[in-house]
C-alpha cells in the first residue's frame, strides 16, 4: 500500500506522453493509454487485497507553508479509498479498451486518450486524498477532464455549449465546497479528515457551524453529482463521446459527490439538519429525474436522467445514515450503468443515431449487445438476483430505518419509474420492427464487446459481496474500526424486499404492455395528461427558468455596469483631463510676451519669499 | 565575498544594450532585435543567481548596497540636514519581483520580434523601461524608488504612443495623465515623510512609525496612507481609477502589454504592500474593511464587465482589474494567509497575463483581429495555440495545479477568517471568472469556424519559448508553491511584526 501513490501517476504519464508525441503515434496511442491504466488496475487490485488484511495506510508531507500553518499533501488507503481505487481503475481500463474500437478512425484519437489519461489521473488522485484541500484540488481537475471530454467534438456548437455549461454549473457547486472547507478549516485548524473528525467529535465546532459547513460542502456534491437543482449540465454532457459518458458521467466523476459525502460522513452525522438536507435532496432528485426519463427519446439522455436519479438514491441512502447502502449502490451502479452506456455506445455505433424512435428490432442483429443491455436493464430495475436488487433494497431499508416514510415512498415510486423507463428503452431499441433506414447493422468488434462482457458479469454478481454467502459482508469491512459510520449490515423487514420486487416487476410489466405487447397505446400517457407530458418532455423547463433568471440577471447586471463604466467613470476621466487641459490653457495665456508683466511677477514673488524667510527664520520644518 | 556590486549591475546592465544599439544603424532589423533580446539576459542571469544564492541558505542582505549620494547642507557644512543615499537591497518579496521582471522582460523581447518599424528606438526604450522596473523593485528608499518609478513612465508613454494600434496616441496620453497624477500624489507623500522624519529609507521609516514620539499625528498618517492608496490605486488599478489601463491594454503592442500587465501593474501592489502596509500598519488596519470592499468591487466589477466584451483584449483588460481585486482582498485580511495570497497573486498574475497577451499577439499577427466573433473555431486551424490559450485561461480562472489557484485560495482563506461575509460575496467572482473566460476562449477556439484558417501557421519556432517557459512556471508554482513561499517567509514575518501579530 505504500506504493499506492503510483496508481494515479500511471495515467498522468500516459497523458504527458500522448500530449508530447501522440501525434506521431496516431492510433497506437490507444495502446499507451490502455497499458498505463492496466498498470493502475493491477496496483489497485493489489492494494485492495492488501487492505483486506492490513490497517489504513497514511502518508503526508508539507505542501504549502503559510506562516505557522503547514498545509500537507499525501495519500491515504482506507476501505472506502481502496474500493474506489478499484472501481475507478477498472472502469477506466475497460473504457480505454472499448474506446479503441469506438473511436477507430478518428484522427484526434491521441488527444482523446490524452484527455482520458488526465481524467483518470485526477479521479484516482481524488479518491486517495487524505485531506479536504487535496480533495478539492483533484475535484477541480476532474471537472476539467470532464469539460475537455464533453467538448471533444469542439467544432459542434452543442458540444461547446455543453462543455461550458458543465464547467460553470459544477463550479457553482465547487464554490460552496470551497467556502465550507475554508470555514471548517478556521473552526478546526486543519484540512485533514482525521483531525476534522476529532475536532467534531470533541465538540470544538458549534452546531450552527457544523450544519452550515456540512451543507456548503454538500452543495459541492450537488454540483458534481448532478443533483437537483444543479443537475441540468449532466444530460447535456451526453454531447461527449459515449465511452466518456460511461466513464465520467455514469461510473466515476458524478459519483464523486457521493464519495465526498461518504468520506466526510462523520461530519454529516454530527448535524441532523445537514443529514436531512442530503436525504431530501437525494429523494427529490431521484423521483424528479426518473420522471423526466419516462418520456425522453434520446437513448443517452434517458440513461443520463437515470444516472441523476440513481445518484439521488445514493444521496438518500447517505442522508438516511445508510453509509454502507450508499457506498454499496455506488459500486453496483458503477458497473451496471457503465455497462448500459457502453452497450448504448455499441448500439449507436451500429445504427448511427441516438433517437430511439428510429431504432427497434435490434435484438436479432446485435447478438451480444442485446443480452448485455438486458442484463444492465434488469440490474438497474432491481430484479432479484442481480446486483442492483441488493443495493437498492439496502437503500430502501436505510430510508425506512432512517425514519422518513415520505422519502421512503419517494424512493419506492422512483424504483417503479426506473423499471418502467428502462424497459421502455429496452423494448423500443431491441424489439419490434426496425423503424429506421439502417443498413449493414452489425455487432461491434470484440475490443468493444469484451469490456461489456466483464461489466455484465460484474453487474450480475457484484451484489453478492454484501451477502452472507461470501462469509462476510462488504458492509462490515467498510465500517470496520470506525463507529461513526454506523452499522455494517442491518436486517430490514422482509416486506421491504417484497415491495421493492413487486414495484420493479410492475414497472417492467407496464412497459411491456405499452412497448412490448402494445396492448396499451403508446400515446396513452401523452394523451391522458397532455400538460404533464409536455412538462416532462421539456424537463420541467428548468433550463428555460435559469435562462430567464440567473443568466438574464447576469447579463443585465453586466450591461448596467457597462453603463456606469462608460458614463460615470469615463465622466471622471473627462473631468480630470479637462482640468489638466484647463490649467494648460491658463498657463499658455500667461505667456503674453510682455516683459513688464514678467518683471512684476518676478519681483512680487521674490518679495513674498523674503517675507516668508524672515518670518520662519530659514527652513520650513 | 563582497556581493554589493550585484544589484547595481543587475539594474543597470540593460544600459550596455542601449549603448550598443545606439551605435547600430537603424536598418539592421535582425541584429537590433538580437541585441535587444541579449541585453535582457544579464539581469535574468543575475536574478536567478540571487535566487540560487537564497536557496543555498545564504542571506539576501549580502546584496545590500548603500553609499552617500545627495546631500542638502545648511549653514553648517559638515552636518548635512537631509541626505539621500543610493541604496539598493533585496528581500524575498523583492527578489521574486526582480526575477519575475527579468523573465517577463526577456520573453517580451522575444514577443517584440513582431514590431514592424523603428526597431532601434523601440528596443532602446524597452531596455530603459526594464532598468526602471528593476530599480523600482530594488530601491531601498523612497526618493530612489520615485526616480525609477518615473523612469518607467516615460518609455512606456512612447512605446504605447508610437508602436501601438489605431488609437495609440489617446491611450498614451491617458496613461501619462493618470500615472502622472498618481506620481504627483506619491511625490507629495514622499516629501512630507522626508520633511517630517529626515529620512526616506523604507525600513527606517517603518521603524520610526512605531515610535510613539514621532512627529506624525495619527490623522496625518491616515491621510498619507489614503494618498498612497490613491497613488498606487491608479497603478493597480483600483476602481474607479482604471479606465486608462483598458485603453493601454487594447492599444499597446503585445510586447509592451506583456510588460505592462505583467509587471507595471504590480508596482501598484508592491507599493501598497511595502509602503502602505509596511510603513503604516496601524492605519492599514483601520482601512481594512474599506480595502476588502474595494477588492470585492474590483473583483466583481471586472468580472461582470469582462463577461460582455466583444474584444478579447478587453476581456483580458477587465480580467486584470478583477484579478487585482484578489490582491486587495488578500491584503485586507491582514493575516499571513491573506498577505501571502496577495503576493502570490502578484507573481501569478504577472506570469499568466504575460502568457495570455503573448498568445493574443500571436493571434493578432496572423488574423489581424482579436474580436471573439471573428475567431470562432480556431482549434481546427491552430490546435496548439488554441490548446495553450485554453490552458492559460484555466490558469487564470484558478484551476488547481496552476499558480492562480494557490493565490486565490490563500487570499480567500485569509479573508474568510476576518471578514467572512465580504469574502462570501467575493466568491461570486470565482464563478464569474470561469463564466467570462470560457465564454471568450471557447468563443474563439471552439464551435464552427467563421473563417478559413487554411494557411494560417500554428505556433512555431521561437514562439514556443515564451509560451512553454511561462506555462512551466505557472504549473511549477501551482504544484510546488514552496518556490515562492520559502523566500517570502522573512518578508511575511516582518510584515506581521508590523501588524502586531
Amino acid at each position: 500500500m505504500e506504493n499506492a501513490w503510483l496508481i494515479p501517476l500511471f495515467p498522468l504519464l500516459s497523458f504527458l506522453i500522448l500530449l508530447l508525441i501522440g501525434k506521431r503515434l496516431k492510433e497506437a496511442s490507444a495502446y499507451v493509454g490502455i497499458l498505463f491504466t492496466l498498470a493502475s488496475l493491477v496496483f489497485s487490485i493489489l492494494v485492495l487485497f492488501e487492505r483486506f488484511s492490513e490497517p489504513t495506510f497514511l502518508k503526508k508531507f508539507d505542501w504549502l507553508t503559510i506562516g505557522d500553518l503547514h498545509l500537507t499533501a499525501g495519500f491515504e488507503v482506507n476501505q472506502l479509498n481502496a474500493l474506489m481505487l478499484f472501481i475507478v481503475s477498472l472502469v477506466s481500463f475497460l473504457v480505454h479498451t472499448y474506446s479503441k474500437g469506438y473511436m477507430h478512425g478518428d484522427e484526434r484519437m491521441p488527444v482523446f486518450y490524452a484527455y482520458l489519461g488526465l481524467f483518470t489521473f485526477a479521479m484516482l488522485g481524488l479518491v486517495i486524498s487524505p485531506n479536504l484541500l487535496q480533495t478539492y484540488i483533484f475535484w477541480e481537475l476532474v471537472g476539467v477532464g470532464s469539460f475537455l471530454l464533453i467538448g471533444f467534438y469542439f467544432y459542434k456548437e452543442e458540444a461547446k455549449a455543453a462543455a461550458k455549461k458543465a464547467f460553470i454549473m459544477t463550479r457553482i457547486g465547487d464554490v460552496g465546497l470551497l467556502i465550507g472547507m475554508i470555514l471548517l478549516f478556521w473552526q478546526t485548524k486543519s484540512f485533514e479528515y482525521s483531525e476534522i473528525f476529532q475536532a467534531v467529535e470533541a465538540g470544538a465546532v458549534s452546531n450552527t457551524m457544523l450544519t452550515l459547513t456540512a451543507i456548503l460542502i454538500f452543495i459541492g456534491a450537488v454540483g458534481k453529482s448532478g443533483q437537483f437543482p444543479l443537475h441540468t449540465w449532466l444530460p447535456d454532457a451526453m454531447e461527449g463521446p459515449t465511452p466518456v459518458s460511461a466513464l465520467i458521467h455514469a461510473a466515476t466523476m458524478v459519483a464523486a459527490g457521493v464519495y465526498l459525502v461518504a468520506a466526510l460522513f462523520p461530519l454529516f452525522t454530527a448535524s441532523p439538519t445537514a443529514l436531512l438536507t442530503v436525504a431530501t435532496v437525494g429523494a427529490v432528485t431521484a423521483i424528479f429525474a426518473a420522471s423526466i426519463g419516462l418520456v425522453q427519446t434520446d437513448i443517452k439522455r434517458v440513461l443520463a436522467y437515470s444516472t441523476v436519479s440513481q445518484l439521488g438514491y445514493m444521496m438518500l441512502a447517505l442522508g438516511s445514515a445508510g453509509y454502507v447502502a450508499g457506498v454499496f449502490h455506488l459500486m453496483t451502479h458503477a458497473f451496471f450503468k457503465a455497462l448500459l452506456f457502453l452497450a448504448a455506445g455499441s448500439v449507436i455505433h451500429a445504427v448511427h443515431t441516438q433517437n430511439i424512435e428510429e431504432m427497434g428490432g435490434l435484438w436479432k442483429k446485435l447478438k451480444l449487445t442485446g443480452p448485455l443491455f438486458l442484463i444492465g436493464t434488469l440490474a438497474i430495475s432491481g430484479v432479484p438476483g442481480l446486483s442492483g436488487f441488493f443495493s437498492k433494497d439496502e437503500i430502501l431499508v436505510a430510508a425506512w430505518e432512517g425514519g422518513h416514510p415520505v422519502l421512503f415512498l419517494f424512493a419506492l415510486i422512483a424504483a417503479f419509474m426506473t423499471a418502467f423507463y428502462m424497459f421502455r428503452l429496452f423494448f423500443m431499441v431491441f424489439t419490434g420492427e426496425s423503424r429506421g433506414q439502417q443498413k449493414n447493422v452489425h455487432e461491434s468488434p470484440s475490443v468493444m464487446t469484451m469490456p461489456m462482457v466483464v461489466l455484465g458479469v460484474l453487474a450480475v454478481i457484484a451484489g453478492y459481496v454484501n451477502t452472507p454467502w461470501f462469509g462476510s459482508f462488504l458492509g462490515d469491512w467498510l465500517v470496520d474500526g470506525n463507529e461513526a459510520l454506523g452499522h455494517g449490515h442491518i436486517e430490514g423487514p422482509i416486506w421491504i424486499m417484497i415491495a421493492a420486487t413487486v414495484v420493479s416487476l410492475a414497472g417492467i410489466y407496464l412497459a411491456w404492455l405499452i412497448y412490448g405487447k402494445r396492448s396499451i397505446a403508446r400515446d396513452w400517457l401523452s394523451g391522458q395528461g397532455g400538460m404533464l407530458y409536455t412538462v416532462l418532455y421539456n424537463k420541467y423547463y428548468i433550463d428555460e427558468f435559469y435562462q430567464l433568471t440567473v443568466i438574464a440577471f447576469t447579463k443585465g447586471f453586466s450591461y448596467f455596469l457597462r453603463f456606469i463604466d462608460t458614463f460615470i467613470v469615463e465622466g471622471i476621466v473627462k473631468g480630470v483631463s479637462g482640468i489638466v487641459q484647463g490649467l494648460g490653457a491658463m498657463g499658455s495665456k500667461m505667456q503674453t510676451g510682455r516683459a513688464q508683466t514678467y518683471g512684476t511677477v518676478a519681483f512680487v514673488s521674490l518679495a513674498v519669499l523674503a517675507v516668508i524667510f524672515a518670518l520662519t527664520g530659514g527652513y520650513l520644518r | 565575498m563582497n556581493l554589493s556590486w550585484v544589484l547595481t549591475t543587475l539594474v543597470f546592465s540593460p544600459l550596455a544594450g542601449i549603448a550598443v544599439l545606439a551605435l547600430l544603424p537603424k536598418t539592421q532589423e535582425k541584429l537590433i532585435k538580437l541585441i535587444g533580446f541579449l541585453a535582457t539576459l544579464p539581469p535574468l542571469a543575475l536574478g536567478l543567481a540571487a535566487y540560487l544564492h537564497f536557496l543555498d541558505g545564504k542571506k539576501l542582505s549580502d546584496f545590500a548596497v548603500s553609499t552617500e549620494w545627495i546631500q542638502f547642507r545648511g549653514m553648517n557644512v559638515n552636518e548635512p540636514i537631509y541626505s539621500v543615499y543610493y541604496e539598493l537591497g533585496l528581500s524575498g518579496f523583492q527578489l521574486l519581483l526582480v526575477v519575475l521582471t527579468a523573465v517577463v522582460a526577456t520573453l517580451a523581447a522575444i514577443a517584440a520580434r513582431s514590431v514592424k518599424k523603428e526597431w532601434k528606438g523601440f528596443f532602446m526604450l524597452f531596455l530603459l523601461l526594464e532598468i526602471g522596473m528593476l530599480g523600482v523593485f530594488t530601491a531601498e528608499n523612497l526618493i530612489l524608488f520615485f526616480l525609477f518609478f518615473e523612469i518607467t513612465l516615460i518609455p512606456t508613454f512612447f512605446l504605447i504612443g508610437k508602436w501601438g494600434y489605431f488609437e495609440k496616441e489617446k491611450a498614451a496620453y491617458s496613461f501619462l495623465i493618470y500615472n502622472g497624477l498618481g506620481s504627483a500624489v506619491l511625490l507629495i507623500v514622499i516629501m512630507i515623510l522626508f520633511a517630517k522624519t529626515g529620512t526616506t529609507n523604507i525600513d527606517l521609516l517603518a521603524h520610526i512609525m512605531t515610535d510613539e514620539t514621532a512627529p506624525l499625528s495619527g490623522a496625518l498618517k491616515l491621510g498619507l496612507l489614503i494618498s498612497l492608496l490613491v497613488a498606487f490605486g491608479v497603478k493597480l488599478p483600483i476602481f474607479p481609477l482604471h479606465s486608462w489601463m483598458l485603453r493601454v491594454h487594447v492599444q499597446a503592442p503585445p510586447a509592451v502589454v506583456m510588460i505592462h500587465s505583467g509587471i507595471l501593474l504590480k508596482i501598484g501592489a508592491y507599493g501598497l504592500i511595502r509602503f502602505g502596509m509596511g510603513i503604516f500598519p496601524e492605519q492599514f488596519e483601520t482601512l481594512a474593511v474599506a480595502i476588502a470592499i474595494l477588492g470585492v468591487i474590483n473583483l466583481l466589477y471586472g468580472a461582470f464587465l469582462a463577461f460582455i466584451q466583444t474584444d478579447f483584449k478587453m476581456v483580458l483588460a477587465y480580467s486584470s482589474i478583477s484579478h487585482m481585486g484578489i490582491v486587495l482582498i488578500g491584503l485586507a485580511a491582514m493575516n499571513e494567509a491573506g498577505i501571502q495570497g496577495a503576493i502570490f497573486q502578484v507573481i501569478s498574475h504577472g506570469l499568466i497575463s504575460a502568457l495570455l497577451f503573448f498568445l493574443v499577439g500571436v493571434l493578432y499577427e496572423r488574423t489581424d483581429t482579436s474580436l471573439i466573433d471573428n475567431l470562432g473555431g480556431l482549434a481546427k486551424g491552430m490546435p496548439i495555440t488554441a490548446g495553450f490559450l485554453l490552458a492559460a485561461a484555466m490558469a487564470s480562472l484558478g484551476l488547481p495545479g496552476m499558480s492562480g489557484f494557490v493565490s486565490e485560495f490563500m487570499a480567500f482563506l485569509g479573508l474568510f477568517r476576518e471578514l467572512p461575509w465580504i469574502a462570501a460575496v467575493g466568491t461570486i467572482g470565482i464563478i464569474m471568472t470561469a463564466a467570462y473566460l470560457l465564454r471568450a476562449v471557447l468563443g474563439m477556439t471552439y464551435g464552427k469556424a467563421h473563417r478559413e484558417f487554411v494557411g494560417v501557421a500554428d505556433l512555431r519556432g521561437v514562439e514556443f519559448v515564451p509560451v512553454v517557459v511561462l506555462m512551466l512556471l505557472i504549473v511549477l508554482i501551482g504544484v510546488y508553491p514552496s518556490v515562492l513561499s520559502s523566500p517570502l517567509q522573512a518578508t511575511l514575518e516582518t510584515l506581521m511584526l508590523g501588524l502586531g501579530g
